[in-house]
């Protein structure tokens, strides 16, 4: 066995121990987790963005345009003492701005009108009624009334909002099913690890 | 030691269960769905020498689900000789996304920067995806390996989403969401996925409204497509413990549920 | 001034590149990249290592304090060990970065996200009960899914993993989908909110 399989392997069980309870061994293979994690991104953001985008273009090739963007990033430091926090503003103002700029198109097209015009589509179809279309546009409704809180929920609006519930039922029903797949995936993937490359007991 | 509480019998429960369905390795053959088959077509029917992104936008956390739904896309996208650009948008895709394109690559005998390259990571997901669509160019002046751009013959003519036949974003949180939303719908190019089980529901309404072309979830969509292309994987070998790990969750729900209407009769509440 | 500047260019920053999403010329393409390609990451970078530099500072205070020091050290350990595997041996397949990152974080990060199938599983046994009608129809739609996404929802009816399908398809999907619209909208009166200078929670508390 190599020695990587073995201090996967080690570690992997070191996280499992937390199973039993809060323990020294989970909480040290954990605090190794949170340091290389970060270091690891810290690392390769600065070769990805840092050196690509704004180092060696600049000081290699001299596009002394980035001077801009390395002043607003600069001022990001400002974060570090309470007195100059404020000059971050300015930099997180870029970003909010920019990204309102960009996502308006996106929410409005994508999101939104997209989204409604699949939902009115033809409810009946070579003389007969659509039954899938008629539940989708009753859920979407019937939801969206739900969460519409301006207007008191009793009534017809009330008895509307309260079928929005249901189907809001069935979507976290349905959602929670994927959930559990998912994570139980994820273990019976690390329990793989476990029985092939580090116990070799499966091939 | 302390005694054991009700949920460790639960967590030994699980854990018992999982390790015998993986000790018998049984493969259970399983119905493919209508969401699998689509991607699969997808890629079967585009002409061979296609460029496809692929872009591995997921955390470490998640790998032992997204590597069997990647492995499996890779290899049919690789049989079908299709030409892969790999890049990541999170930082932990980065590594994990090489490797996987590495250890396909050479299951098919694919030349890197010829058959295959990856671009590697570009933080602010958003970004990248509006810069590509731009200039992918400019985006990634060079490769994961330090190679530059234009010294990579097979992204000669590829300067933007035009020259991709689509991209697939293999993800286990929303950053699909972003590529349908910025990418799709601004620039154009077709977006499949291969997802996390749990991020299936969320990406619904977009596949509903053809906004998202196709998407396979979780082990099972994997299990479905090692069916697909007749090469067996973690999804096929892994479907007898999900199966298990299913009928433990729902036993699981049966009893606290038996217990907990046992209790109101005791109590008198109906 | 304090608020008055940033929001100043968080206004003229988000107008171009609104106005820039609208055009084909190719000075607004320019400009369209240069923002959201060049100043976005750059920012961001910057934002990152701010980060760092926080958790660094923090834990370097706690080991002072000695609150949980051996734990706080290993912490910072792996913060500088990365930097330091990097700029010895790069950062390509192969490496001791690398290394590093196959063998102790992919593995941990993996299993700590594993465990979350011994709480589900828990929390399925605990608190996922009938009390009403509504956790009733969740309760049925959970475990239609759990049936139908196994290997023998086919085996105990062959209508089971179509019936699956269509729940998820139909009825499922529409209240994702009503959610998805009000976010859209949300995220929509948010923006135009954020630009014209109404919405100015992003500046903090401080004047």
């Amino acid at each position: 066995m190599d020695v990587g399989t073995l201090v996967a392997g080690l570690l992997t069980l070191a996280i499992l121990t937390f199973l039993y309870r809060d323990n020294p061994i989970y909480k040290m293979a954990e605090s190794l987790l949170i340091g290389v994690a970060i270091g690891y991104v810290l690392v390769v953001t600065w070769t990805n963005s840092l050196m690509a985008l704004l180092f060696t273009p600049l000081f290699s090739r001299g596009e002394l345009w980035l001077i801009v963007p390395f002043a607003l990033g600069f001022l990001m430091f400002g974060r570090l003492h309470r007195r100059t926090a404020i000059l971050s503003r300015i930099p997180i103002g870029v970003l909010i701005g920019s990204g309102a700029g960009v996502a308006i198109p996106a929410m409005l097209e994508a999101r939104t009108l997209r989204q409604l015009s699949a939902t009115v589509g033809p409810v009946f179809a070579d003389g007969t009624v659509d039954i899938s279309m008629v539940v989708v546009l009753l859920g979407v409704l019937s939801t969206l009334i739900y969460f519409y809180f301006s207007r008191e929920q009793v009534g017809w609006w009330g008895r509307t909002a309260r079928l929005g519930t249901w189907f809001l039922m069935i979507f976290f029903g349905t959602t929670f099913g994927y959930t559990v797949m998912s994570r139980m995936s994820t273990f019976i993937g690390r329990m793989e690890f476990l029985l092939s490359d580090f116990l070799r007991i499966i091939s | 030691m302390k005694r054991l509480e009700s949920r460790h019998w639960v967590f030994i429960g699980l854990f018992l269960v999982v390790l015998l369905s993986m000790l018998l390795q049984v493969d259970l053959g399983v119905e493919v769905s209508s969401d699998t088959t689509r991607l699969f077509d997808y890629i079967e029917n585009l002409p061979p020498g296609s460029t496809i992104m692929i872009s591995f936008d997921h955390e470490a956390s998640s790998l032992p689900e997204i590597r069997p739904l990647a492995l499996a896309v890779l290899r049919h996208a690789f049989a079908r000789n299709q030409r892969l650009v790999g890049v990541a948008l999170l930082a932990e895709g980065t590594g994990i996304g090489y490797r996987l394109m590495e250890q396909v690559g050479k299951e098919y005998g694919k030349v890197y920067g010829e058959d295959y390259v990856f671009l590697g990571f570009k933080p602010q997901y958003i970004a990248a995806m509006l810069s590509m669509g731009e200039s992918i160019r400019q985006t990634f002046p060079e490769d994961y390996l330090g190679r530059s751009y234009d010294s990579l013959p097979m992204l000669q003519g590829v300067r933007n989403y035009d020259q991709i036949a689509g991209v697939i974003s293999i993800a286990d949180g929303s950053l699909t969401t972003h590529w349908i939303e910025y990418a799709g719908n601004q620039y154009g190019v077709r977006v499949s996925a291969a997802v996390a089980a749990a991020m299936v529901t969320t990406y619904d309404p977009y596949l509903a409204s053809g906004q998202l072309h196709a998407m396979i979830g979780g082990l099972r969509g994997a299990a479905e497509y090692e069916q697909l292309i007749h090469q067996g994987g973690s999804g096929l070998r892994g479907m007898l413990a999900q199966t298990t790990a299913h009928m433990y969750v729902i036993l699981m729900i049966l009893i606290g549920n038996v217990v907990y209407f046992r209790g109101r009769r005791k109590r008198g509440e109906g | 001034m304090r608020r008055r500047i940033p929001q100043l260019v968080c206004g003229l920053f988000g107008l171009v590149t609104f106005l820039c999403y609208f055009s084909s010329h190719p000075i607004a393409r320019k400009i369209y990249l240069t923002v959201t390609l060049d100043y976005w990451q750059i920012i961001f970078a910057f934002t990152l290592i701010v980060g760092a530099l926080s958790f660094v500072r923090v834990n370097l205070r706690a080991v002072e304090r000695g609150e949980d020091r051996p734990y706080k050290i290993v912490s910072l350990i792996g913060v500088v060990l990365m930097p330091i595997l990097a700029l010895i041996w790069g950062i390509r397949g192969g490496s001791p970065f690398m290394w590093v990152f196959e063998n102790i974080q992919v593995p941990m990060q993996a299993t700590v996200f594993s465990l979350l199938a011994f709480f589900v599983a828990s929390a399925s046994y605990r608190g996922f009960r009938a009390r009403s009608l509504q956790a009733a129809i969740l309760l049925g739609a959970a475990l239609l899914i759990l049936i139908s996404r196994s290997s023998i929802g086919d085996l105990i009816w062959d209508r089971i993993p179509e019936a699956a399908e269509w729940v998820r398809s139909n009825p499922a999907m529409s209240a994702r989908r009503a959610i998805l619209i009000g976010i859209g909208l949300g995220s929509l009166t948010t923006s135009v909110r954020v630009l014209v200078g109404i919405e100015r929670t992003w500046l903090g508390g401080e004047k």
